[in-house]
């Protein structure tokens, strides 16, 4: 039984709740944060048509943590099993950003793999997508396919669940009692709001279709000047790279505590001015534009050369929060303008 | 359970060593044998403070203790400098490639050598020195801003000066007192003529500006650009590759380097700085 129908989704969450710690979304204004979910005073539960604001790497890899102590060392604090519902296939695309990283073979970060093995990843469709939702410039589609264990889609009067993972059908395989069958109605009707909803953000995002791959399109035009003229108004929040969901940077500092020392792992950016300057005072980034195109070429070109994927997923979310509106995805479509017509110039020269 | 990548080892400061005005070393004992290849850095934590990366000055061969040769540079090395004996410290690592000396068998190794870039050098000296015999010979240009503010004096004006297969030359910016040898920065004690090209390696550390023009004179000489191996200096916080502050361009400088050819980073703008 890999995939069922349930008509209501506070029975799931319900069902899920009882199991581990649950956190939902909820709708603060125009965005999602998420909350934790109580089966004693359950919120009304909302299905999320876009990604909740809040990157799921809050969950794997918090904003501040305790990274060792010393001289005696402490056994980490045991991670109990907790879920996470509407994460999106962009949240999902994030994960496996963050795995290449902290799950590296010889290098593996036990304080991210020990979440990631205790995580349930509930995700669900988009269902309209959000003003700044672009993963489909980076090929990214509204729904998951795979790197979930249970995802949801909403269809007329209920939901369909999906196992993907073996942690995912023994949820479902546990709660039968829960589930009902799906007609094949049902599942059409699905692959039709899923193909709806591709169309309406694809149209959405057709002004900022590339014409070359992405790497190259930073890397051809990595002298711009779009760099130096796009970081003109920003204003060094590092809200874009705090609220990315691949965004990994951090750096490790020292306290003294009463009787022991600590070495703490917090969340860094490499939109600050100081964040590669060594004790010397060389600084290889001092400028902004220096810096955005730093950023860019790591996101879709030195990543994508170590790792095999680029680390964005087109989830926009630097673009709701940018306090000095630099636009990743104008950033990009400029480069690749610039690009597609010094190419032109070439054919042209060469007749 | 994977072990705690950030966890640190224990060590103490058994001795301090002043080796200039701004430049001091500090042999550590580890609580336990601390292996490592010449090249290869430390994370080093003073408790309470902070951490901060450096290569070990001393031979890998010794691995009870090791010596680790600190400029008075920032916040950390400020603090470490006010530290004496039996401080208590930590240390990560080892961490990045080293220099690959087996590579260098048979050839003439030429090192370029500068200020406090001289640590993570004695730590290659050493290590070549034990078997001078693989090599072709050792060919030494260090400069130090004055007499003064040459590291590990005493070796270098003496002893290692007259070792089988070793030539050195020493250069000063500013001469003074007794100092009788040349005055120059360390590219004006640089000839082609000091080794056969072809058949050998460069390494160059030091302060930034210095490995820039020192490669500049070795590639007008002919050295190929994967025969010159610089270590370059970044602010490496956690040393496995993903904190992100040492990338050079997509390279990071603690896994991939610290130890790079010049052949490998050459296509990144501001290297040097």
């Amino acid at each position: 039984m890999e995939t069922v129908f349930i008509s209501k989704l506070n029975v799931l969450l319900d069902a899920v709740a009882q199991k581990m710690e649950l956190y939902v979304p909820r709708k603060v204004e125009s965005h999602y944060v998420f909350e934790r979910y109580s089966v004693d005073s359950p919120p009304e539960p909302t299905f999320n048509d876009i990604r909740v604001c809040t990157p799921v790497k809050e969950f794997l890899f918090p904003l501040r943590e305790l990274a060792a102590v010393f001289p005696e060392p402490q056994e980490p604090e045991k991670v109990e099993p907790f879920a996470l519902f509407g994460l999106k296939a962009c949240d999902l695309r994030s994960m496996e950003i963050l795995d290449k990283v902290f799950a590296e073979e010889e290098f593996e970060d036990p304080l991210y793999l020990a979440r990631r093995e205790k995580m349930l990843v509930i995700a669900s469709d988009c269902t309209e997508p959000g003003e700044s939702c672009f993963c489909s410039v980076l090929e990214g589609k509204p729904y998951a396919e795979n790197g979930y264990d249970l995802n949801v889609s909403a269809v007329e009067d209920g939901f369909i669940v999906e196992a993907g993972s073996p942690k995912g059908r023994s949820f479902v395989s546990a709660h039968a009692e829960l589930f009902g069958d799906v007609p094949d109605a049902l599942l059409a009707e699905r692959d039709e709001r899923r193909a709806e909803a591709q169309r309406r953000l694809e149209e959405a995002n057709a002004r900022f279709q590339l014409d070359a791959p992405l790497k190259e399109v930073v890397q051809e035009r990595y002298e711009s000047d779009v760099f130096d003229e796009e970081a003109r108004t920003c204003v060094e929040c590092q809200a874009c790279t705090r609220v990315c969901p691949t965004c990994h940077c951090f750096y490790l500092y020292d306290t003294k505590q009463k009787d022991y020392f600590a070495k703490m792992k917090m969340w860094d950016s490499c939109m600050r001015v100081g964040y590669a300057e060594v004790a010397g005072g060389a600084n290889p980034r001092k400028m902004l534009g220096d810096r955005l195109r730093h950023r860019l070429m790591h996101k879709f070109a030195y990543f994508l050369d170590r790792y095999g994927i680029e680390m964005c997923v087109g989830c926009g979310r630097c673009v709701d929060a940018e306090a000095g509106d630099v636009d990743i995805r104008v950033v990009l479509k400029k480069l690749n303008d610039e690009l597609r017509d010094k190419d032109h110039e070439v054919v042209k020269a060469k007749k | 359970m994977t072990a705690n990548l950030y966890q640190p080892i224990n060590g103490e400061i058994v001795d301090v060593v002043d080796e200039s005005p701004t430049i001091k070393s500090f042999v550590i004992s580890p609580e336990r044998e601390f292996q490592f290849k010449t090249g290869q850095f430390v994370e080093l934590t003073l408790p309470g403070e902070g951490e901060a990366p450096f290569t070990p000055s001393s031979s890998p061969a010794v691995t009870e203790k090791m010596e680790i040769t600190i400029m008075k540079a920032g916040r950390v090395t400020a603090r470490l400098h006010e530290c004496s004996q039996g401080q208590a410290v930590g240390i990560r690592g080892p961490y990045g490639n080293g220099y690959p000396v087996d590579d260098f068998a048979g050839k003439q190794v030429y090192i370029v050598g500068g200020g406090v870039g001289l640590a993570p050098i004695r730590s290659l000296f050493l290590t070549l020195v034990d078997r001078i015999k693989d090599f072709k010979s050792v060919v030494c240009r260090f400069g130090a801003r004055t007499p003064e503010d040459f590291i590990y004096k005493n070796t270098l004006f003496g002893q290692w000066q007259k070792l089988d297969g070793v030539e050195m030359k020493l250069t000063v910016d500013q001469a003074n007192g007794d100092w009788d040898g040349n005055v120059g920065v360390v590219t004006s004690i640089l000839d082609p003529k000091d080794v056969d090209i072809a058949n050998s390696v460069a390494v160059v550390c030091g302060p930034p500006v210095m490995m820039k023009f020192v490669t500049i004179n070795l590639l007008e000489y002919g050295f190929a650009p994967d025969s010159i191996y610089l270590s370059m200096e970044k602010n490496m916080s956690c040393g496995v590759g993903k904190c992100g502050h040492c990338m050079l361009g997509k390279f990071y400088v603690c896994k991939d380097g610290p130890v790079f050819t010049y052949e490998q980073i050459k296509s990144y703008p501001n290297i040097w700085d």
